[in-house]
């Protein structure tokens, strides 16, 4: 849990400093504090992604729309 | 007409595309993005005076969209909004991951390595895993990752919008974060 506070706020320097010790010398953490940024920079490609190139709005959605907006809602 | 004057009904032709394709790129059910996206307009229409020509329409409607696409998150929340007593009901503890004794990973939840986790999987599938693992998250658990990885804002926004604690908000970001990881590996990452 403390590497997900260390990324979002600042953390005390001997808290840090023990988190650095033991991801230095437990491999499955190290790994683990990597994978997470990963999934996170992953995510958030992945919305930008869909969002550049997914589908479109119906026209019929589009007409309808339109109808309210014109008629003031 | 000024080009600085808002055209509202021409925005479903102008901007309806972006906007949607916006909005299901965070809600995956379409009725959900096109609702979003109508709730957009009609926030906009009604808020015209707002509206300040230095800011384009496209960004400020975008803005609108943001702020609707929060408070979905937030009814998300809500309804399968559990207390800290009570997260464990809602997905996976640390119990599952650690060991009790010396809170090490267990041997079957260690993490395997992703080393060639970009090769392995191609960019379509890994946006398609990514979406089916996120959308397994208990509701509350989906909310807050997405306000805090993919809409970015910082923890203590997120918690004021969705009444949580900061204890609270740690916990479910740890967990979310497991059980993600856990995900991508059942669907093949790291097995490479």
């Amino acid at each position: 849990m403390m590497l997900e506070q260390q990324a979002d706020q600042p953390v005390p320097r001997p808290l840090r400093a023990s988190l650095w010790l033991h991801l230095r010398y437990c491999p499955y953490c190290n790994r683990y504090a990597k994978q997470t940024v990963q999934i996170a920079e992953w995510v958030r490609a992945s919305a930008a992604a869909r969002a550049a190139a997914g589908p479109f709005l119906s026209d019929a959605a589009k007409e309808r729309m339109s109808a309210r907006l014109a008629a003031g809602a | 007409m000024n080009p600085a004057t808002p055209a509202p009904a021409q925005w479903p032709d102008r901007y309806g595309d972006e906007l949607y394709r916006f909005a299901l790129s965070r809600v995956s059910d379409s009725d959900v993005a096109e609702e979003l996206v109508q709730e957009t307009f009609l926030s906009g229409l009604g808020g015209l005076v707002t509206f300040r020509a230095e800011a384009s329409e496209r960004t400020w409607l975008f803005v609108i969209l943001r702020r609707k696409i929060i408070d979905y998150y937030r009814q998300q929340a809500r309804v399968t909004h559990v207390g800290l007593d009570e997260i464990s009901d809602s997905g996976p503890t640390e119990a599952d991951f650690f060991t009790p004794e010396n809170g090490h990973w267990t041997g079957q939840q260690a993490p395997a390595s992703w080393l060639n986790a970009d090769a392995a999987l191609e960019q379509q599938e890994l946006h398609d895993i990514l979406r089916r693992c996120q959308e397994r998250l208990p509701a509350q658990h989906g909310a807050v990752f997405a306000l805090r990885f993919v809409e970015e804002l910082p923890a203590e926004e997120i918690c004021q919008a969705l009444g949580l604690s900061s204890a609270n908000y740690w916990v479910i970001v740890h967990r979310a974060k497991l059980q993600l990881r856990r995900c991508l590996e059942k669907y093949g990452m790291g097995k490479n």
